[in-house]
This record gives structure tokens, sequence and C-alpha cells, in this order.
């Protein structure tokens, strides 16, 4: 389903409050904030809406929770700062062992001209707009690549076809391309998901593919023992997976 | 323990954040310490925002049993991922309480898909606010929202409230109502605004 930019503005009400209607919504709405600062404005103003309608309902927990929270917070290690790294090339190759340099230059590369292809194609043909998303897109991609501890796996598609995901297991992330993948119907497309012990996620819709390939999808939210799956699913995708998985590859847990 | 961190009920100004008590650190300060691991710390915010985040989880779920666990994840989450928190994106308040909201409206999509639920519960309207517990800066706050909710079209105002206490999507919320969609991202957003500058949210 496509929105108009105007359609779009107008949702900054339900996505304060939580009512996107799809996953897909909320990610599409999401990437509009990044690029939208209005919107994005808008929806920090209207989010401290909710907070107060949130403390109108304030209601005593049941006794115990404290103790119980508190006891778990002992139990449990604390996520690190998400720390920004603009690394230079110049610092980031060295730092990788010789033995993993090809491979892993083989999907750089292929990404890198994705992106590279993808950006050149926006700024000949398109807007500013859609420049800024794509290059926010892109920089967000540029980041996974430049993680220390960047891993590839691939795996082939049931369906024909084979899907490459770099991911970084510290920052949550992770890039999905693919080719050869086989041409849906109308009114299909594939959807991505991590599938793992706390939940299954979806992780976005694969994009039309162009020459084969699909653009680099990044997805978020990775954590241990998640695996990656991918369905055909209606257009807009869906919020839990209907059909069955047609790729389930594990990803490595980390260096 | 909770009350006595609950705001000077002489004060009048209460908007959607809680301010910091007595000159001690406010919330934005304490999940920065909560990030270096300071337990002190997450028990004061524990003890300022538990309150709220398990009241709104139980009013979409309902369920006790289910709203306890899922605040107990929530809480949890604060402690574990405070390192994220970015005050540039929001209030501390409204980091919290939007994961809480989050994961029980998850929780309600997840049971949905399973069972069906819009059909079950295509009565329920939002529970009415006086169900809310008495603590004082809850009354405070429900004063003045019960106000700015009042300030609402009726429209506006079960959008609303259907779609942050009824956890319903604005699709579900448009076929509840009975208007367009196009129609109920216009109300939702304009009821929200209206909501905004009668709260006074900078």
């Amino acid at each position: 389903m496509l929105l108009s930019r105007h359609d779009l503005h107008a949702l900054t009400g339900a996505y304060a409050l939580d009512a996107l209607d799809t996953e897909a919504e909320r990610e599409r709405f999401s990437r509009h904030l990044r690029r939208c600062q209005s919107c994005a404005g808008e929806v920090r103003g209207l989010r401290e809406v909710a907070t107060a309608l949130a403390f109108a309902a304030a209601a005593e927990p049941p006794a115990g929770l404290r103790e119980q929270v508190i006891a778990a917070a002992d139990r449990t290690r604390q996520l690190p700062p998400e720390v920004v790294r603009r690394r230079r090339m110049g610092i980031w190759w060295p730092a990788i062992p010789w033995r993993l340099w090809l491979p892993r230059l083989a999907t750089v590369t292929a990404v890198v001209a994705v992106v590279a292809a993808v950006v050149l194609g926006i700024t000949l043909s398109g807007t500013e707009q859609r420049l800024n998303t794509e290059r926010a897109e892109s920089q967000g991609v540029a980041a996974v690549l430049a993680a220390p501890d960047v891993r590839t796996v691939s795996g082939p598609v049931g369906t024909g076809g084979i899907a490459t995901v770099v991911l970084s297991a510290s920052k949550g992330e992770l890039v999905v391309s693919t080719n050869g993948l086989a041409a849906l119907p109308a009114g299909k497309v594939y959807q991505l998901w991590l599938i793992g012990p706390p939940a299954v996620r979806s992780a976005g819709l694969l994009p039309a593919a162009v020459a084969g390939r699909t653009e680099p999808v990044l997805a978020s939210g990775l954590v241990v023992g998640d695996k990656l799956g991918l369905t055909v699913e209606p257009a807009g995708g869906t919020r839990q997976p209907t059909t069955t998985p047609i790729l389930l590859l594990s990803l490595p847990a980390g260096t | 323990m909770c009350r006595m961190d609950q705001t000077d009920p002489g004060k009048p100004e209460l908007a959607s954040v809680p301010p910091p008590e007595d000159g001690g650190p406010d919330l934005n300060q304490l999940l920065r310490l909560v990030a270096r691991g300071d337990k002190g710390a997450f028990e004061q915010v524990y003890d300022q925002l538990a309150r709220p985040a398990y009241g709104v989880i139980r009013r979409v779920l309902r369920d006790p049993a289910q709203s306890e666990e899922v605040a107990q994840d929530v809480l949890l989450e604060v402690w574990r991922t405070a390192s994220r928190f970015d005050p540039a994106m929001g209030s501390a308040a409204t980091w919290v309480l939007t994961i809480a909201h989050r994961r029980a409206i998850d929780r309600v999509r997840a049971e949905a898909a399973a069972v069906g639920r819009e059909q079950k519960a295509a009565w329920v309207g939002p529970a009415p606010l006086d169900e809310v517990a008495d603590a004082v800066e809850a009354s405070l706050d429900r004063e003045r929202i019960q106000r700015c909710l009042g300030g609402l079209t009726q429209v506006q105002r079960e959008s609303i409230t259907l779609a942050y206490y009824g956890g319903y999507t604005y699709r579900q919320v448009a076929a509840l109502v009975g208007v367009t969609l196009a129609a109920i991202k216009t109300r939702i957003r304009d009821g929200m605004i209206r909501m905004r500058d009668c709260l006074g949210v900078s």
C-alpha cells in the first residue's frame, strides 16, 4: 500500500499512540521520521501526550513486583552504550585477519556497490528528500559494515536464489541482500523475520529486485539465538509469518 | 514506599512528566546513573514510573497476572537498556512508558492474531478513567487529562482512548467508530495536538 506524503504526515498521532496497522507501516513511518524533521518534532510532542495518558492510568502494581524487578536486575547484565563509530577505512581494514579478507571483501564490495548504485541513481533522478532517506539508510548500512564484529553468512532460498546477511551482533543490526529470488505474483512480497527464543519479529520487507538483486535491507533488534527467516506474504507484510519460511538461516552469535 | 516519591499535592503544574522531587536528580539524570549500574538510581526510577507503567499495561491487557509479567519485563528492560536512552528524543518518562505501552500492545496484537480478539471485544470501550487508583499524582493528572479530553470532539476522544487504552490500531478504531481511514488518522492527530496544547506539553 503506497501512501502519499500527506497521508504519512497524518499518521503522527496514530504512531505516537502505537496504533499503526502493520509492522511494515510502522517501519515505513519510522524511516519517514528520519528525514522529516517537522514530523519528528510533532511525534515527540504527541508522545508526551501519550505519557500523560499513561500517568492518568497509574495503578499500584502488585506487592512483590518491586523486589522481583530489583532481584532480576541483579542477575541481568546491562547493554553497553551505542558508540557511533565513524571509522575510516585505514583504521578498520588492518583490524581484520587476513584469512577473513576475501569473503568479507566480496560481500562488502557487493553491498557497497548496490548502495552506491542506488544513491547514484537517486542523485540523477530523484528529489533531494529521497536522496536524504537513502543517505540515512546507506549510513545505517555502512555502520553495520564498519562494526568491529561484522560477520557474513549466506544461504540458499528454498524457492531459488540466495540471501546474504552482513551482521554486527554488538550493534544488534543486520543487512540483508538477495540475488536471484523467484519473481512473485502481484500482491505478494518477501518478508524477513528474526526468529528467536523471545519472539518472531518482522525484519522488514524486501524491495522489488532490480536485475535479480534486492537493495540491502537494514534491520535492527537482533539478539543472540535469532535466526533469519524469509516468507512470502501479502503486500504490505504481516505482523507474524503466515507461510512456511523458504529460508531459515542461523546467525552467528558474535565474535 | 511509592507514595513518598509522588508529586507535591499542592503543586498544580502537573504536565505529562512528573517534576523532579525536592531538588533530587530528575529522571533523565537517574537513567544516566542506571546506565552505569547504579542500583539506587534504578530503585528511584522504579518508584517514579512503576505505577504509570503498570497502570497503562493493565489498562491495555486487563488481565492482572499477564500485566504483572509484562510490567516486570518492561522494568527490567529499562535496567538493561538504560544506556540507549537518548534525552534528545524525548523525556525519560516517555522513553519508559513508550516501552511499556508498546510491550502491552505487542502482547495484544500477538493474541489478536491468534484468536481474533477483535470479534470478541468489539464492544469494548475504554475503561472509565475513574477506575484508576487513588494516588495523589494520578488524581491530579487525571483531572487535568479529563479536562483536556473533555475539550475534544467525541470522535477524537473515543478514537484516542480506543487506540491508547484499548490497544487498537487506527484501522480497527475506524471500524469501531464508523469513519473512514483518512478521517480517523486526521481525527486522532487533531485530537492529540489539541491535547498537547491543553496539557502544555512543549
